[in-house]
Parts: C-alpha cells; sequence; structure tokens
C-alpha cells in the first residue's frame, strides 16, 4: 500500500507558506549566485567588442577550434585527469583491500591519512614546491644521500618532469581520499556472500572479481565520479606549483581561463571556455550518473 | 456527541486507501479498529490526529468540522506504535512535554506529572532517558504522556504489539482498567483479534479500506456480517464448508467429536490432535474438507481413526458463497 | 596450523604496508614545520637535517608581524565564520522543508538535484561573471564579496548533508510533538534540532574547512591586503621574485593548525561528508 512518505501534506495554500517560506532564502542565494553568473557568462561570451560597438556573435566559440593553447591545455587536462586518477584508484583500491580488517590504530591511521586531503591547496603547494626544489628540497636531498645523481632533476621547473611533478602531488594528496571511500564501501559488504563463496569452493581471484568488486561498485562509481569533476576543474595546487609552467608544459584549462580572463582581460572567450569545460564536466556526470542508477537497478 | 466520520475517503494516487467510511463513535466509548495489515485503520486513525489529510468526506470531533483543523489544534492525544518518546529530555520532560507547549506553569506541570506517574507506577523512572528503559516502561511512559493532558479523545496505535506474549496480556487488561477510570473517548487501532474482542466496547471490522461491520464483540462473534468477519474474529477461526449455493460456518467449540457413532452425526477422519492442556484441538477431514474442532481435554484419538461429528444446530452460519454476505437469520444481543 | 602461520605473516605484512603509507603521508608536512623552524642555514644546508637543528620563531613573527599575514588570518577567520553561520541558517531550513514537507510537482526531487548540481560546477566557470558581477556592485577587495560567495558555495553542501540527518530523524517524534499541541516552528526548534545537533555541527565544521581552505574565489575577487585571506596571501608571496621559505612555511603552517583541529574532531562524519553522504564512513 502506498503510504504517504512526507510528513506534510499540502492541505490548503495557507499550508504552503511554511515550506516555501523555508526554502526561499536558499533558491535566492542560488539563484542570485550560481544560476545568474552563469547566464551572465553566456551573454558575455556571445559578444565582441568590435570599433562599431559590442556585437553578437559566436566569435568567441568558433576562436576555440582554431586556438592552439586551448587543445593543449585540454590535452593537458585530460591527461593529468586519467593519469591522477588511475594511479589514486589503483592505489587506493590497493590499499583499502590489503587493510580491510579489524586492526588496532585504525583511528590513528584514519587521522593521519585524513592530513594530505584536508589541507589548504595552496600549503600541499608550498609543502611540494618545498620538498620538489632541486637544491634543498627533501626529494633530491634523499636521491643524493642514495648516492643517486639529481642532475636534470628541476622538477617543477622542467619542461619534461613538471607534468609529472603535479600529478605525483595530486596522487600524494587523494589517494587516501580514494582509500578511506573504498574501505567504507568494503566494509559494509556483509560476510554472507564470501562465506557463500568460500562454501562453494571460489579462488581469492575469482571471490574478488565476482563478490567484492560487484558489491563494491556503487562506492567506485562515487569516488571516480567525484574525483573526475576535481581533476578537470584543478587550478590551485598547479597554481602555486608551476603557474602552469615552465612555459605551457603544465597549463590545465582552468589555468588557461583563469589567465585569459584575468591577465589578458578577454573575458568574452574566458566566457566561452567556461562552457566547453561546463558542458564537459556535465557530459561525464551524467554518463557516470547513468552507471551508478543502473547499477542500483540491479 | 463524540466523534463522527461522514462518508471519508483517503486516496493516494490511484490506489482508494480508505473508502467511503462512516462511523458514529459515543462520548466515553472504546471503539476498536480491527483489521488485516493494509486495510485503512492506520490511516482512518491519522486522519481524524489530522496526520494525513482527507480526500472526501468529513470527520466531526463534538460536532465541529475538523478537517481544516490543523493537528496541533485538535485536543487529542495519540499514543504511537514505536512510543515516539522524546529521546533527548528526561520522562519528567516527556511527558510534561505537552503541558510545557500549552503554557502551563512549573507548577502545575509537576503536580499534574506526578499524577500521571502515580497512577502507571512510573516514579522511580521520572529522571532516567528513554533509552534506559524497557518496553513496558516506554509503553507506560508513553501512556502517560497522553493521559497528563486530559484530552477529547485517546488514540492508539497498535500500542501493545511491541511487547513480548506475556507482557501484552498484562497491558490489555492495565488498559481496560485504566479507560474505564479516566471514562475518555478512545480510538484504538489493532490486527490481533483478542485485543479488540478484550478491550473494545464496539469495534468496527474494516478491510480494503471499507468497514465490514461496526458492533459489540460479541455480536460481531455471534452475528458476523460477512464471511470475512466471521474467519477474522475467532481463534482458532471459523470453519468453512463450501457449496454451490451456500457456504456453512461453524466454530470450532460448536462441534461436538464422538468416538462412536450416533445418530445424525457425520463421519471423519482425524488427522491430528492438538494438546493444549486445557483442552484438546482436533483436525479432522470430511472429505475434501478440513475442519478444526475443541473437544475436552481427555479426548484422545489416533490419527487416521474415524470419529463422528456432530453441528449444534443453532450455532451454525450461512454465507452466500459469492458475496460473502451473512444469509443467517440471528436474534442479535 | 599452516593457515595461522600464513595469516599471522599477513597481519605483520599489513602492519609494515601501513607505516611508510603513514610516512609518505606525513613526512611532507613534517618537512614544511621544520622549514619554518628552521634558521636559514639550516634551511639550505645539505644534505639537509630532518630532526637535528636549532628551531626558531623568527619566520612566525616575521609572517604574521612585520608581513602582515596577520591580516590575512584575521580575514579567513571572519570569512569562513560568517559564510559558515549563513549558509547553515539557509540550508538547514531548506533541507528541513524538502525533505519533510510535500511539494507539488515532484518539486522535492528536482530542487535537490539542482541544488547538488550547483555544487559540480568547476569553480571558474562562475568565478569570471562573479568578478565582473562583484566589480559592477563595488564590492571587489571586500570581506562581504568573499563571505556572499562562500555562503553559496556552501550552500548545496549543507542541505544535501542536513537532508541526510533530517532523514535519518524517524518522523513519529514531529508528529508526536504536532499531537501533543505544539506548533511546527515550535516542533522543529524543541524536538529536531536538539537531535540532529551532532550532524549540525559536523556541517558546520566541514563548511568552516571548505571556506577556509578555498583560494580560487579569494585570489579572483580579493587582490588588497584589506581583504585578502590567508591562501591568497601565500600564494601572493610565493610567486615573487625572492621567495622567502621560512615566511612561506611559517603561514602555511598556521594556516593548516585549525584544519587539523577541525578534521581530528570530524573523523566519524569525514567518509560521509566528502562522498556527499553517498557512503557512510
Amino acid at each position: 500500500m502506498p503510504k504517504s512518505r512526507r510528513f506534510f501534506s499540502a492541505r490548503n495554500r495557507r499550508e504552503w507558506l511554511l515550506p516555501a517560506l523555508f526554502i526561499a532564502p536558499a533558491l535566492a542565494v542560488l539563484l542570485f549566485l550560481s544560476i545568474y553568473p552563469l547566464i551572465y557568462s553566456i551573454t558575455i561570451s556571445l559578444q565582441q567588442e568590435t570599433s562599431s560597438g559590442v556585437v553578437w556573435t559566436l566569435g568567441n566559440f568558433t576562436r576555440l577550434f582554431s586556438d592552439n593553447f586551448f587543445l593543449i591545455a585540454m590535452v593537458h587536462t585530460f591527461v593529468y585527469a586519467v593519469a591522477a586518477l588511475g594511479c589514486e584508484f589503483l592505489l587506493g583500491l590497493g590499499l583499502a583491500l590489503l587493510l580491510n580488517s579489524r586492526m588496532g590504530g585504525r583511528g590513528l591511521l584514519r587521522a593521519s591519512l585524513l592530513v594530505p586531503m584536508m589541507l589548504p591547496s595552496v600549503v600541499v603547494g608550498v609543502v611540494w614546491r618545498l620538498m620538489l626544489n632541486p637544491d634543498f628540497g627533501a626529494i633530491n636531498g634523499t636521491l643524493r644521500r642514495l648516492g643517486i645523481s639529481t642532475e636534470g632533476l628541476t622538477w617543477t621547473a622542467s619542461p619534461k618532469l613538471a607534468m609529472l611533478s603535479v600529478i605525483a602531488v595530486d596522487v600524494w594528496q587523494w589517494t587516501p581520499f580514494v582509500f578511506l571511500v573504498l574501505l567504507a564501501g568494503l566494509q559494509a559488504i556483509p560476510e554472507e556472500p564470501y562465506e557463500a563463496a568460500l562454501i562453494d569452493g571460489s579462488s581469492r581471484w575469482q571471490t574478488f572479481w565476482h563478490v567484492t568488486l560487484p558489491l563494491l561498485k556503487p562506492s567506485i562509481l562515487i569516488v571516480l565520479l567525484l574525483r573526475t569533476m576535481d581533476l578537470l576543474r584543478v587550478f590551485d595546487q598547479i597554481f602555486i606549483l608551476t603557474e602552469g609552467g615552465p612555459g605551457f608544459a603544465t597549463e590545465t584549462i582552468s589555468l588557461y581561463i583563469y589567465r585569459t580572463a584575468f591577465r589578458f582581460f578577454d573575458f568574452g572567450y574566458a566566457a566561452a571556455m567556461s562552457f566547453v569545460l561546463l558542458a564537459l564536466t556535465n557530459v561525464i556526470s551524467v554518463i557516470y550518473i547513468k552507471f551508478l542508477q543502473a547499477k542500483e537497478a540491479v | 456527541m463524540g466523534i463522527e466520520f461522514r462518508n471519508v475517503s483517503k486516496h493516494f494516487g490511484g490506489a482508494s486507501v480508505v473508502d467511503d467510511l462512516s462511523l458514529e463513535i459515543r462520548d466515553g466509548e472504546f471503539v476498536v479498529l480491527l483489521g488485516p495489515s493494509g486495510c485503512g485503520k492506520t490511516t482512518t486513525l491519522r486522519m481524524l490526529a489530522g496526520l494525513e489529510t482527507v480526500s472526501s468526506g468529513d470527520i466531526f470531533i463534538e460536532g465541529e468540522r475538523v478537517n481544516d483543523v490543523p493537528t496541533q489544534h485538535r485536543d487529542l492525544a495519540m499514543v504511537f506504535q514505536s512510543y515516539a518518546l522524546y529521546p533527548h529530555m528526561t520522562i519528567v520532560e516527556n511527558i510534561g512535554y505537552p503541558l510545557r507547549v500549552r503554557k502551563f506553569d512549573k507548577a502545575q506541570r509537576v503536580e499534574r506529572v506526578n499524577r500521571v506517574a502515580a497512577m502507571l507506577e512510573i516514579e522511580s523512572l521520572l529522571e532516567r532517558k528513554p533509552r534506559q528503559l524497557s518496553g513496558g516502561e516506554r509503553q507506560r511512559v508513553a501512556l502517560a504522556r497522553a493521559i497528563v493532558r486530559e484530552p477529547r479523545a485517546y488514540l492508539m496505535d497498535e500500542p501493545l504489539s511491541n511487547l513480548d506474549a506475556r507482557l501484552r496480556v498484562q497491558m490489555r487488561g492495565e488498559l481496560k482498567r485504566l479507560q474505564h477510570q479516566l471514562g475518555t473517548t478512545t480510538i484504538y487501532v489493532t490486527h490481533d483479534q483478542a485485543e479488540a474482542m478484550t478491550l473494545a466496547s464496539r469495534v468496527a471490522v474494516m478491510r480494503k479500506g471499507r468497514l465490514q461491520q461496526f458492533d459489540t464483540p460479541m455480536n460481531i462473534y455471534n452475528c458476523p456480517a460477512n464471511r470475512f468477519v466471521a474467519e477474522f474474529v475467532g481463534s482458532p477461526s471459523m470453519n468453512f464448508i463450501e457449496g454451490e449455493q451456500v457456504t456453512i460456518g461453524i466454530r470450532p467449540e460448536h462441534i461436538q467429536v464422538f468416538s462412536e457413532p450416533r445418530d445424525g452425526a457425520i463421519a471423519a477422519s482425524v488427522y491430528v490432535t492438538e494438546l493444549m492442556g486445557n483442552e484438546t484441538f482436533v483436525f479432522l477431514s470430511v472429505g475434501t474438507n478440513r475442519l478444526i474442532a475443541r473437544a475436552p481435554a481427555d479426548f484422545r484419538a489416533e490419527v487416521e481413526s474415524k470419529v463422528w461429528l456432530q453441528f449444534a444446530e443453532d450455532k451454525m452460519h450461512y454465507f452466500d458463497p459469492k458475496s460473502g454476505e451473512s444469509l443467517t437469520q440471528r436474534h442479535k444481543l | 596450523m599452516g593457515h595461522k602461520k600464513a595469516q599471522k605473516a599477513y597481519k605483520w605484512f599489513r602492519y609494515v604496508l601501513l607505516v611508510p603509507a603513514l610516512l609518505f603521508a606525513l613526512a611532507p608536512v613534517y618537512w614544511m614545520l621544520t622549514i619554518s623552524l628552521k634558521s636559514e642555514v639550516d634551511q639550505f644546508a645539505t644534505p639537509p637535517p630532518w630532526f637535528v637543528f636549532t628551531p626558531t620563531l623568527d619566520h612566525y613573527y616575521d609572517a604574521f608581524v612585520t608581513r602582515g599575514f596577520g591580516e590575512y588570518l584575521l580575514n579567513s577567520a571572519i570569512v569562513s565564520v560568517s559564510s559558515t553561520i549563513c549558509a547553515l541558517v539557509i540550508g538547514t531550513l531548506a533541507a528541513y522543508a524538502l525533505t519533510r514537507f510535500e511539494l507539488p510537482w515532484r518539486l522535492n526531487r528536482h530542487l535537490s538535484l539542482w541544488i547538488l548540481s550547483t555544487r559540480m560546477f568547476p569553480a571558474i566557470v562562475t568565478a569570471v561573471p562573479l568578478f565582473l558581477m562583484m566589480r559592477d556592485l563595488r564590492l571587489l577587495n571586500t570581506r562581504a564579496s568573499l563571505i556572499i560567495v562562500y555562503t553559496a558555495f556552501n550552500l548545496p553542501f549543507v542541505v544535501w548533508m542536513m537532508r541526510g540527518f533530517f532523514a535519518d530523524l524517524p518522523r513519529d517524534l514531529e508528529e508526536a510533538a504536532l499531537v501533543d499541541g505544539d506548533s511546527r516552528l515550535g516542533a522543529l526548534v524543541r524536538v529536531v534540532l536538539p537531535l540532529v545537533a551532532p550532524g549540525l555541527a559536523a556541517t558546520a565544521v566541514f563548511c568552516l574547512i571548505i571556506s577556509w581552505n578555498e583560494f580560487l574565489f579569494a585570489l579572483v575577487l580579493t587582490q588588497t591586503d584589506a581583504a585578502m585571506t590567508l591562501p591568497v596571501g601565500i600564494a601572493g608571496r610565493v610567486t615573487q621574485y625572492e621567495i622567502k621559505w621560512g615566511v612561506m612555511s611559517a603561514a602555511a603552517s598556521v594556516a593548516l593548525v585549525p584544519i587539523l583541529v577541525f578534521a581530528l574532531a570530524l573523523q566519524k562524519y569525514l567518509v560521509r561528508g566528502l562522498s556527499l553522504g553517498a557512503v557512510k564512513g
């Protein structure tokens, strides 16, 4: 029998007043500070300054196709996202699987692992600029002590190594997050399926593949979704670590948009690029969510 | 005056949960809404409380139409199935809450809470929190909270169903005494027909949102209006023998079982016997029909053995095979 | 018996894995802390000393007294606390309404999803127009602009988290309060809020952390000392020609202290919050 799951059903118009009053401020804030800016942004992206004043044009969007920097920034962003996500996921999953049991010191472990992801991104940037400093940083210092030459290992200043460095920093910061979410997901899996698999004679690998992974799918998808969204829009750490350099080596799309808007003051073009980024993240999140819902239906 | 439901219906989407219910409850009565889960009894109670809106029809309390009156102004008290005690308040604060909300001053609150606590024998629990109490104790607190206010009526939604069997029987008796003492109109929802029979002055039997019969417990037992009511009330339930023109119903206690053949008795074979201690249940096969009879405690018979049955003629019921309506003419008590 | 031995070995193996993981997570932060406490000589020494050095508080003094980081700290604190309070009040009310009231046209679901989706925007997408809007409103370089923006930033999160907490509360209790004679607002204040207080506290701390750490909007909207927050202050100095690492580290170390305190207090809710309630850690 369908039962009313809500508490209050609106009786008459007077009864709608209270919920409306409760929701209105939130809606107002979001309308003015999330929706309106988007509309504003669309407007300026479709305008360009010409000698005869402001015209409506798709010029900002068509320019995207011929702008090499934009395309390179997109490539950088994808490379960054895929590489970081891959490492974080594999490391996080591996750690979660290995540490999934009642162990002493779990609270301590969790507290310590929280540190990297709770830090302000600028602090992460400072920490790793210190670590990666070619002359007095701890990384090169340790390498030297182990007898390895650090010639040319200028990390964030090296065109070849800069991207690797920023990816590594992201992995350092966010693997704990993947680990914690997947661990929580693993621990939510009840004992029974494992016991049934044991009785059925399943090997460790088979159990992992046929029991653990499917039951972990929701957590996996959530963590992948959240990380992908965050990786595609990355800005803070890279800004501090390399400012997109050396040259253009680590310029991601958010950095390029920032530079276009606040160094070159080309707001219209920046807005156009923002929309491409927004569309991209929307499409990807929709795909993820479809996956997530499909799994839940099962 | 009392409480009246006039053609009350409740729909959710396309489904009709309560269908054209009309009931008149007199002042001071103890009315039980009885039926299986999903029959609409809880929804009816909640509509009376104002926690659900009425799709059509009217509800009157003491002559006043209350459909549009918000819950907090209806002056009713409710005991929830889960007791709904406020976990963050002490027992004193829980019981005193209705008074506090009505702006009673501290002295009055203290006096009333103590009086009610004494009535329900929970004085020793007053400073504790709900999570420290047993199920039975919580139930008393829920009751105390309901009666501290002296409302127009008490609404109870299966208040005993979360208690173990022995406690349930004990609380049943105490509830009845309490209501008798206080004399307030009570509407009580349950699926347990024993509770209905023992507590109610009148029972409203419901099925799939419709009222089946509204009468005293004895009348419902002896003169059920249809097959559903006949089968639902009474334990073990009534036996039915299906026929083309008519369905015959006979209660287990109205079948006499004989080990020797008798004039006019029907032959039957014993399926199994259950020795209950104070009586014996005999499960029988008659042709394709299965019957249950109640026999004296010392009755014994082997499985598959032959026995002879006599039905008390004046206690037999007749139902229409298609509609289930009662065809019996019976003198009502 | 072999099985038991394998189990034990496995257990030890796990502990062994734990130690490097912990070190890996904490060592860089520790390194930065030491830089903030080392004299300049020690900082540039090779090989760099990890544990043995004479600590000095010069850099801290330099940062917060001489170079004005104290002001940035104050700005961060004011902006974080104010925006958290605003977001909590507005968001909790909305969350309550969305959980407990039935709205027509399936608005509950649509509104909730919409509120959540605003959280998914890349910050830069709204940063550019917000800069222009604030410029037009002459609110650039003010704390107010940040407070407003951070409130909007935190709002979806508050609504989403509090919805979960309200949904976990059985509705019996509010119904009992109503039948007992309380008004809806009274029931909310007297019965509901005390029971979701832990959730409220956790959400508040999350918002404080998010606001405190935020960088992009602060960078875009504040460029003068009057309103600059700590992260922007730190970043500004890093990208200058001469980098005073001691000062940088001191400022950064102070920046992370409140976070650590909060995070430790919040452990239980952290996973739930960061995964937007999808996983209950």
